[in-house]
């Protein structure tokens, strides 16, 4: 070979060395990871079946979902929360959080940037390649996989079990459960409704019958009629119709649901062969009820109260003065809807995002699975 | 009369090279979280020397355990699937053809499927959950190439239209299996459509980069011994015949050889679209039909495309990802128009 | 091996045999049949011929009548179904096809390339069977080619891009690729079909002086009539798949036989250069 290939030929091949020196995927070491120096782990099971090696104590945490990330608040250990995604925004100091991008598809290097202990993710909105991604940079993930109200309130107390708080886990729950029994006090005598949970309208997508939705709905003294195995199964509208819902359940975060959009509803070809459309038998709740944390409850209450506003007619001395306040807050925005007052600002941009988004990246709400294989 | 020379040959590869090293440094610079060149210098001369108590955690983590892995990942599929799509084009004598047009991405993306189905009902050890998809892509991108070659025979041997209706047909049959699977399946498939657009995102075993690469080199080179047999293929089939080429051998080299690379490449990546089909076009416009040459250039050519893709994917909309797979479809679409009216102009 | 090399032992063996048969045609027949069940749609009955260097052989008949067919055979693309076609000895069909491009030369009546290629690199694809599969063309690879575009007048052409040149010219190129092929045998189909008159003569006046000086076998298919009777030293004269006469123009070239070969009235005279000349009588034909 000549000389001038031969010089090529080791350029070449010390580059290609370089480049292979800085390569070798090592497995880092989980201590230069955490913050803590000390070597206490715990070995827990999550929720989908999964051994994790959680550091103790657990003092950085990114959240993955904005279910999770409303959890760690009602726990009181927002402190501890280094990082989460674009979609926490509740409550409003989540926002002020670092960023690690969407759900489904955070940046790796924002989260080990931030050195965390653990990352919390949820099966439904959460991808198996992103934890299995976090497990090869030795990053401990722990998963919650809720199905039922009961779920969400044992998830919120292993959370806290955690992170080394159980008083607080016991008494979210212990708050959750006195508003959900009672609740089903003043419910016990309305006959049960048969409702339609409406994930999107077109095409029209309802819930499974193994979701927390749907579950959440029978609290609310009322059914969900769409009885699939899915998790978001597509309905078509003469099922629909031959189902005949009493009411139509939809959550704030679609855009439908603003009330001229719902008037819309009644004009689209072939919803009215639902008697709950020519009726305009509609219930608005908040965006709260497409997230399996505590404030589902209140979605859930904000639920039963329009179902069934004859149980809440008379305002019992029974009731504390707090929860007396709420209802009067509640009462009060459902006054300002009927009045047709916008939304508050941060809650409409929410909804404009995630209609642009539900395409792509999607809140909870959104079905996977609709792009077409190449 | 210019002939090729073993040396230009040589300073075209270097050349692309050149270009591919400075995509590399731009593509470890640029990310979600900065990083400064005179750090990432300091960070290499440290490793270099084995002084690593002085490396700073930033370093070893984000560098060493994300972006090289993922440029390293993007450099071989991105080779891959160039050879791979240059090998087709001959093969089928098509210039629209690419790695996928045989149906070896929609037989990938159905094991891939396959693969999160069964998941939950087996106990894997983490490592071996980690693999399951690739491997689950893998087997079933081998059959599906099994299946289309023994429909594409005619005769006995690979005839190309044949073969191009089999893959095509196969293709479109597995695609409705999937689309069904997916609309009726209950578990959380959430993750299949960022892989079925082509993602770069997950880290994988340090064993699965080595099959990769043994692979890519192996079926890199049976093709590459073809590669004047190609030339003459292109001038017809019985024309290449008799002209001494060996027509059946050649293009069963080609087929399994093709189909390998882009069965590994679809399986740690997911389909990356465009990639196998518009590099070599480029390469051809640059450098000529000769295959000798265009095999090695499209694969650095393809390297340069997937990585700088990947960094947009990576920094267009910090700290969210898009899949790779998007910004080849949006670069590439364009890009397929403009060569497309330079050839009928 | 350098293809210098093998060029010399070429001569070598062609030199050795100069006037011996170098193509021996022996009782070679064919069946083609679409369904294996059916019977053949096609056959060619046994046909024999012989050739020698330098020779031209015309295979002369009306369409159907198994030209192409026999130059297949001839050509190694197909396998006969009894017999065999020997060349200096070898049975063509045997050889691998890489040892028979190094001896047979098929020239094509037109080319299309998917990509475009310039004549010279056309030209240096009949270089392909000689050395070694994977290379880079050698010194001897280009004079050869440049020799072979030179011998049919086309050496400007080289730098030409394929798709802009003239039919005529594409013919030339692609004969020199053939040359560049060094072969003993060059074999033709209907070379003449897409050509003009002057371009027809020249082709053929072309072959002619190359089977003289680089002492080829040349084998052309034609329907021809009078180019066959000017330039062919043999004919092999064919109907419906079967040989009927085989031997030099003036002998072949009776009137009743051309006539029911060819379902046409016609004259056959001695033209000025000895050879016999066909007149076809046209307006009186039956039916």
């Amino acid at each position: 070979m000549s000389s001038l290939v031969k010089q090529l030929f080791q350029t070449v091949t010390l580059a290609a060395a370089t480049l292979l020196l800085g390569t070798t995927p090592a497995r880092a070491q989980s201590a230069s990871l955490g913050s803590s120096t000390s070597p206490l782990y715990r070995e827990v099971t999550d929720e989908t079946g999964r051994s994790v090696r959680i550091p103790q104590p657990v003092r950085r945490i990114v959240s993955l979902a904005p279910s999770l990330t409303e959890t760690i608040y009602a726990l009181g250990l927002q402190d501890r929360l280094v990082g989460d995604t674009e979609f926490c925004d509740y409550p409003p100091d989540a926002q002020k959080k670092t960023k690690v991008g969407g759900a489904i598809n955070p940046s790796l290097e924002q989260i080990a940037a931030l050195h965390p202990d653990l990352v919390l993710v949820t099966k439904g909105l959460n991808r198996l390649e992103t934890v299995h991604a976090l497990d090869n940079l030795g990053v401990a993930s722990y998963a919650t996989d809720p199905h039922t109200v009961n779920d969400i309130i044992a998830s919120s107390k292993r959370l806290a079990d955690l992170f080394g708080v159980p008083e607080a886990g016991a008494s979210v729950a212990a708050e959750m459960e006195h508003q959900l029994a009672a609740l089903q006090q003043r419910l016990s005598s309305s006959p049960v409704k048969r409702a339609l949970f409406v994930v999107w309208h077109q095409p029209l997508i309802s819930v499974g019958k193994r979701t927390f939705i749907a579950d959440a709905l029978r609290y609310a003294g009322a059914v969900s009629i769409v009885e699939a195995e899915q998790d978001w199964p597509q309905v078509s509208l003469e099922e629909a119709a031959r189902l005949q819902p009493d009411y139509l359940v939809f959550a704030a975060s679609h855009s439908e649901a603003s009330p001229p959009g719902l008037e819309a509803l009644a004009t689209l070809p072939g919803w009215n062969i639902m008697e709950a459309v020519t009726n305009r038998r509609y219930a608005v709740i908040s965006d709260a009820v497409n997230r399996p944390a505590p404030r589902i409850v209140s979605a859930i209450e904000e639920l039963a109260r329009q179902l069934h506003p004859d149980a809440f007619v008379e305002k019992s001395e029974k009731l504390s003065e707090k929860s007396a306040k709420e209802k009067m807050e509640k009462e009060k925005t459902e006054k300002d809807k009927t009045e047709k007052t916008p939304p508050p600002p941060i809650q409409q941009s929410h909804s404009a995002f995630s209609l642009l988004s539900s395409g792509l990246r999607g809140s909870e709400t959104v079905p996977g699975g609709r792009t077409c294989a190449r | 009369m210019r002939p090729l020379t073993l040396r230009r040959l040589l300073l075209q590869c270097f050349a692309l090279l050149v270009i591919l090293f400075v995509v590399v440094v731009i593509a470890i610079k640029f990310g979600a979280v900065p990083v400064s060149l005179y750090a990432l210098g300091r960070d290499l001369w440290n490793v270099l020397l084995h002084q690593r108590t002085n490396i700073s955690s930033d370093y070893v983590l984000i560098i060493q355990n994300i972006r090289l892995p993922r440029i390293l990942l993007g450099i071989m599929v991105g080779a891959s699937l160039s050879v791979a799509g240059t090998s087709f084009q001959a093969l089928l004598r098509n210039p629209l053809a690419d790695p996928y047009v045989l149906g070896v991405s929609s037989g990938a993306g159905l094991g891939a499927i396959l693969a999160l189905i069964v998941e939950p009902h087996l106990t894997l050890s983490p490592v071996f959950a980690a693999l399951l998809t690739p491997l689950g892509a893998f087997l079933g991108a081998a059959a599906t190439v099994t299946v289309v070659y023994l429909l594409g025979r005619r005769e006995g041997q690979i005839d190309s239209t044949t073969l191009l209706l089999g893959g095509v047909i196969t293709a479109s049959f597995i695609s409705a299996i999937i689309m069904f699977l997916m609309s009726t399946l209950t578990g959380n498939l959430r993750g299949l459509s960022f892989w079925l657009m082509g993602d770069l995102s997950t880290p994988l075993q340090k064993s699965v980069y080595w099959f990769l690469g043994i692979g890519f080199l192996v079926a890199s080179g049976a093709i590459y011994t073809t590669a004047s047999d190609l030339n003459l293929l292109l001038a017809g089939e019985k024309e290449a015949m008799h002209l001494g080429v060996d027509v059946p051998r050649v293009r069963l080299v080609v087929y399994i050889a093709a189909s390998l690379l882009t069965g590994l490449a679809v399986s740690v990546s997911g389909a990356v679209g465009y990639v196998g089909l518009i590099v070599p076009h480029v390469m051809r416009l640059i450098f000529g039909s000769d295959h000798r040459t265009l095999l090695p250039t499209a694969a650095i050519g393809g390297a340069i495309a997937v990585v700088f893709a990947d960094t947009l994917a990576r920094t267009v909309v910090a700290p969210n990802e898009l899949a790779v797979g998007a910004v080849t479809a949006v670069v590439g679409a364009p890009l397929f128009i403009y060569l497309l009216r330079r050839r009928l102009a | 091996m350098s293809p210098g090399s093998s060029h010399a032992r070429h001569l070598a063996e062609a030199g050795r045999l100069a006037n011996e048969i170098r193509l021996s045609v022996e009782q070679v027949s064919y069946a083609y049949s679409a369904n294996p069940a059916q019977a053949p749609l096609f056959t060619l009955e046994a046909t024999s011929f012989q050739a020698r260097p330098g020779e031209i052989v015309a295979i002369l008949g009306p369409n159907a009548s198994g030209k192409s067919t026999l130059l297949k055979l001839i050509a190694g693309a197909l396998a006969p179904l009894s017999g065999r076609i020997l060349l200096n000895g070898f049975v063509t069909h045997s050889l691998t096809p890489r040892t028979r491009a190094q001896r047979i030369a098929v020239v094509q009546q037109e080319s299309r390339l998917l990509f475009p290629a310039r004549a010279w690199e056309f030209v240096l694809q009949g270089r392909h069977a000689h050395g070694r599969s994977l290379r880079f063309e050698s010194e001897d690879d280009i004079l050869i080619a440049k020799n072979a575009l030179a011998q049919v007048g086309a050496a400007d052409l080289s730098d030409r891009w394929m798709d802009q040149i003239s039919g005529g010219e594409k013919q030339r190129v692609i004969l020199a690729r053939a040359l560049a092929q060094q072969p003993l045998l060059l074999l033709l189909d209907e070379p003449t079909l897409h050509l003009d008159i002057a371009a027809q003569i020249g082709l053929l006046d072309a072959l002619r002086r190359l089977a003289a000086a680089n002492r080829y076998t040349v084998v052309v298919v034609t329907h021809e009539l009078n180019l066959a009777a000017e330039y062919a030293d043999q004919v092999v004269l064919m109907q419906r798949g079967r040989c009927l006469r085989v031997g030099p123009p003036i002998s072949i070239y009776q009137r009743e036989l051309l006539e029911q070969v060819f379902q046409t009235p016609l004259t056959v005279e001695l033209g000025s250069s000895g050879r016999p000349r066909v007149t076809v009588l046209a307006g009186t034909s039956g039916t």
